[in-house]
């Protein structure tokens, strides 16, 4: 553990470093890069500890309306469908502190209340560590990674960027579609699509 | 200027269309005009960080003439809204007319948008005053002396750091006349935005795909210095959106910008603006070039 650790240090020097091209990171097909960070119950979550399961990464910011949009019961259903077959799902906030949607744990967990949500755990990233790792730059967006830690999924949640909640049942899930997919031991049929949403807000 | 004068103004514009046009000025028609007049000049709608309203160039439509409408945005300070491609984050306005049948409305006449950087995320759009005009097709056979009752739904995305979505149901009535005049009220309005439309370009040129980048040839007489250039793609999925290297290669200018992570397949083409900061008050050009397939001069993985 402390080793991913040092590694997550020494990547957010680098990226702080060498800044925009060293975002391109991540790729559909390659492995996903690891992280520690500290959950809305104060516990580690690191994504190799879940080598072996199907993890599910969704950037989130509760004030942004794109996320309200889906949280208005479709990102819950998918979690706990998820959840249900055995995926980790993990809720990453990489707002800086001071910032919109930036949370401490009990406000995390105030809101994993309020909502419903059905996530795995609620993790928080407020140097915006894992955020930068894999160049999330929307509210939603999401990742799918198989269980042998590589990239199967990025991009956007759904096929219709909006915040209109009517656009829900005519949109393709994207990310429902990938784990269904992968569950059958099928390539994922869209493995990329554009995030949409509000920006990461990110510090400087 | 006051909506009183704005709305007197356009009943006088009415009367006097109506007595040029030898229409017969029954009750019915003063009654209309009235009714009509105060939408006629723009009804705008204060939403949360932005106003907006739906505005005619001229006070009239022509039969078989192309008429100029707009939504006009007008942000407060800081805040913006999105262009056609909005960038790393955001959403492009959209309007949805409904027209009388002899009325058609094409697409938005985007201006060229500004640039936005956050940290590592671009973004497109427009702050301050802007107009997203929209030509009008006004057919042959429309009745002259009637009243034409145009309404848009618009719906936009307007953000400074946090994001507010919001939308607006705008209607405006217009005489259809045998002539009509440029509203003074909006002449400088529509002024701007013709100035603020990126002028195609007679360059040519070629996108290919080279590794994790992108490159834009461009060649022709009258290439831009690439000191201060920029350039925005229309297309989603091409291009990361920070700020493109541009260098001179020979008679050529290249743009380098790096690979989408979402780039799944070369589109057929690539629309470009490229906007000259050495040059300010000079309009974008506009240029479509091709996009060679991946196979062509890029290294195999």
């Amino acid at each position: 553990m402390k080793q991913f650790s040092i590694r997550v240090v020494v990547a957010a020097l680098l990226l702080g470093a060498f800044a925009a091209p060293a975002l391109a990171k991540v790729a559909v097909g390659e492995a996903a890069p690891d992280f520690t960070l500290t959950d809305s119950n104060g516990k580690p979550q690191s994504l190799s500890q879940y080598k072996g399961k199907t993890v599910v990464l969704e950037w989130n910011n509760p004030q942004c309306p794109f996320v309200a949009k889906h949280y208005s019961g479709n990102m819950q259903r998918q979690q706990a469908d998820a959840v249900a077959s055995g995926v980790v799902w993990l809720t990453i906030n990489s707002a800086a502190p001071g910032k919109e949607g930036s949370m401490d744990g009990a406000a995390a967990n105030a809101y994993v209340g309020k909502v419903a949500a059905k996530q795995t755990a609620y993790v928080l990233d407020p140097n915006g560590t894992a955020g930068h790792l894999y160049a999330a730059r929307t509210t939603p967006h999401m990742y799918v990674i198989d269980p042998a830690g590589v990239v199967r999924y990025m991009g956007g949640i759904d096929s219709i960027p909006s915040t209109d909640k009517d656009d829900l049942p005519k949109a393709t899930q994207y990310v429902r579609q990938a784990l269904a997919e992968l569950k059958d031991g099928k390539p994922v049929s869209v493995p990329t699509s554009q995030p949409y949403g509000c920006s990461v807000k990110y510090g400087s | 200027m006051s909506p009183r004068f704005a709305s007197g103004l356009c009943l006088a514009r009415s009367l006097i269309g109506a007595i040029r046009t030898g229409a017969i000025l029954s009750g019915m028609i003063l009654i209309g005009a009235i009714a009509t007049c105060a939408e006629s000049v723009a009804a705008p709608v204060q939403t949360e960080h932005v106003r907006v309203a739906l505005i005619s160039e001229k006070n009239a439509l022509v039969p078989g003439q192309r008429a100029w409408l707009g939504l006009r945005l007008v942000h407060e300070p800081h805040w913006h809204t999105y262009w056609i491609n909005p960038g790393d984050s955001g959403l492009p306005t959209k309007l949805a007319w409904h027209l009388p049948a002899y009325l058609q409305a094409d697409e938005i006449a985007w201006p060229t948008p500004q640039r936005f950087d956050v940290g590592t995320l671009s973004n497109f759009g427009y702050s301050g005053k802007a107009l997203l005009p929209v030509a009008l097709e006004v057919a042959p056979t429309a009745k002259r002396g009637s009243i034409a009752h145009v309404s848009v739904d618009a719906k936009w995305l307007v953000c400074r750091e946090q994001c507010i979505p919001g939308k607006a149901t705008l209607k405006l009535s217009l005489p259809i006349a045998a002539t009509a005049v440029t509203h003074s009220r909006w002449q400088h309005v529509f002024a701007a935005a013709r100035a603020a439309q990126p002028l195609p370009s007679a360059w040519s040129g070629s996108a290919r795909l080279a590794g994790d980048r992108i490159e834009v040839a461009l060649s022709g007489a009258d290439l831009p210095s690439t000191d201060q250039l920029d350039a925005f793609v229309v297309q989603r999925q091409v291009v990361g959106y920070e700020r493109p290297r541009a260098r001179r290669d020979g008679d050529s200018v290249t743009f380098d910008f790096a690979r989408s992570e979402y780039f799944s397949a070369p589109p057929a083409a690539l629309d470009l603006l490229i906007v000259d900061g050495g040059r300010a008050g000079e309009a974008a050009r506009s240029v479509t070039v091709p996009f060679a397939g991946a196979e062509a001069g890029s290294p195999r993985h």
